[in-house]
């Protein structure tokens, strides 16, 4: 039953890493894969108080929200000045450097990560009750973004996503939109970061490079782009398949690149014939 | 009545292309003045430099006493709305959303506020929903407020441009080419709302090339080419200018009556 609640973490902390990022780049058209590197800032972040310190872990995890937000802000308000592209480059860059960071410096455990994060909860429920902590939070998130995205806010950015210039001459500031909707959806992602360093115990650098950044995306992909419950299916999907390519049994040599080989075709394959992913609709509007 | 907007010797230049020569002109409330003049005078690089598309390599703009700087959306808070001669209606959107995005005062842009839909946000969007349907009605397009805008028919997302740039409220509207496409009943109804927005207080520029419209509803017109003002003066006096009539039409003896 651990194996459960365990592969319930894994559905919850993507729900919350996909639906933000479906918001950064579905909702927010703001371009960037980077979203695994403000889930290492939270994890990380967090793991390392926790290890370091007496604080409790829910202080913790909102260090590691935090550490996140201003990163992104940092990242976000240096580069969305600039027209073009540079956010893609800027968090691509990001990402890489900061795990290069992570893999030398002798604090962050190098490649071999972080193991000794210290138990939180104990008991046989723990796994269930982290289980309920996870849902409770990816459901707040996932409420939150479509809250925003179905009032005046959302409003205005798909008119930014529509006509960027239209937009700005009625009086709209898009650059504070997009830096908000980076930081809260970079936010997101250093909370998921938190609880899979709490749940797992055990974070290292390869869990948050581009290979992830490719999962991440095809959850977003393949559930709808710039719809409210895509990254839901999305997520759902992309953790339960390869748990059940895990039951067949097959020879560990094989079950790494036949994930690849399936991540790589889906994305392929829903690009092609369902651009608009799992629930999305054509007339949805908010994506392209 | 009083100033609305001054220009000072506003001057750009792309390049080797002067599109603003030390261009200086006043806008007064109440005037509806016509900004005519060949293609690429630089009549709509003006009003991209008053609403800030574009910055001036030199010059300043003054709306209502204060200096009007800075990039586009604050200039439109202060009260500088535009529509654009291809619209640029915001195409997945209804009727009514793309209205109201356009309200001045919009705390909705919080997303947090919008988030939690605060008090305030919840009675801006009630008081711009109001006034969104109370123009629609002026327009008697009141059934189309629902409608994806780029359903309607061509005459009426030309209204529906206007209609959004109005609800920004501001003292300063700027039309570009508001009636190239429309006709019939659209045709009156745009320049019935022109006139009333005018009559309102508001000062309105309006580049076009239908001269009977300028002729019908301007109040003066000014003559522009190469990026200058070439004559100021009623919009008769303009149009029977003959050294006028021949840069416009390139003949020295076309009927002015187009």
């Amino acid at each position: 039953m651990e194996y459960l609640a365990s592969a319930g973490m894994l559905i919850g902390i993507y729900i919350i890493l996909a639906a933000s990022y479906n918001l950064i780049i579905g909702y927010g058209g703001l371009n960037t894969i980077a979203h695994p590197i403000f889930f290492a800032l939270g994890a990380y972040t967090a793991a390392l108080l926790g290890i370091g310190t007496t604080l409790p872990s829910v202080v913790c995890v909102l260090a590691g929200i935090g550490v996140a937000v201003v990163a992104s802000v940092a990242l976000a308000v240096t580069t969305l000045r600039i027209e073009g592209d540079y956010l893609l480059i800027a968090s691509l860059g990001f990402q890489l450097g900061l795990l290069q960071l992570v893999n030398n410096f002798e604090f962050t455990g190098g490649p071999a990560g972080l193991s000794n994060i210290p138990v939180t909860i104990t008991g046989p429920g723990r796994g269930w009750l982290y289980l309920l902590i996870c849902a409770v939070l990816a459901v707040v998130v996932v409420w939150l973004i479509w809250r925003a995205m179905a009032g005046p806010f959302g409003r205005a950015v798909r008119a930014m996503r529509d006509d960027e210039l239209a937009c700005a001459a009625l009086g709209r500031s898009l650059f504070t939109m997009k830096i908000v909707i980076f930081a809260f959806g970079c936010g997101a992602a250093g909370l998921a970061g938190g609880l899979y360093a709490y749940y797992f115990q055990y974070i290292s650098p390869e869990q948050f490079n581009v290979a992830q950044s490719a999962t991440i995306l095809t959850m977003v992909v393949l559930g709808g782009i710039g719809t409210t419950w895509g990254p839901l299916v999305g997520a759902f999907v992309l953790v339960a398949l390869p748990q059940a390519i895990t039951f067949m049994q097959l020879p560990t040599s094989l079950v790494g690149p036949l994930q690849g080989i399936i991540f790589t075709v889906l994305v392929i394959l829903f690009l092609f014939l369902r651009p608009y992913g799992l629930v999305g609709k054509r007339e949805a509007g908010v994506a392209h | 009545m009083g100033e609305i907007l001054r220009i000072e010797n506003l001057c750009k230049q792309f390049g080797g292309i002067v599109v603003a020569d030390d261009i200086s002109l006043t806008l007064d409330a109440g005037e509806i003045v016509g900004l005519i003049g060949p293609n690429g005078a630089g009549k709509t690089s003006l009003f991209n430099l008053i609403s800030g598309v574009v910055q001036p390599d030199s010059g300043r703009i003054f709306l209502q006493g204060r200096p009007l700087e800075g990039p586009l959306h604050r200039r439109a808070r202060a009260g500088v709305v535009r529509t654009w001669q291809h619209m640029r209606l915001f195409r997945s959107m209804t009727v009514i959303e793309n209205m109201l995005v356009a309200t001045r005062e919009y705390p909705g842009e919080s997303m947090l506020r919008s988030m939690f839909a605060t008090a305030s946000v919840r009675r801006a969007e009630a008081e711009a929903r109001a006034r969104a349907m109370d123009l629609l009605a002026r327009m008697g397009l009141t059934q189309t407020a629902d409608n994806i805008v780029v359903d309607l028919p061509f005459g009426q997302q030309k209204l529906i441009g206007l209609a959004r740039a109005l609800m920004n409220d501001g003292r300063c509207l700027l039309l570009d080419e508001p009636m190239a496409g429309v006709e019939g009943s659209n045709y009156e109804t745009m320049q019935r709302i022109v006139r009333d927005e005018a009559s309102a207080g508001r000062a309105v520029c309006v580049v076009e090339h239908n001269v009977s419209f300028i002729k019908d509803l301007c109040t003066h017109a000014v003559f522009m080419a190469q990026g200058k003002i070439l004559q100021r003066g009623s919009v008769d006096e303009l149009t029977r200018s003959r050294e006028l009539t021949e840069l416009y039409f390139g003949t020295v003896d076309a009927s002015v009556d187009a």
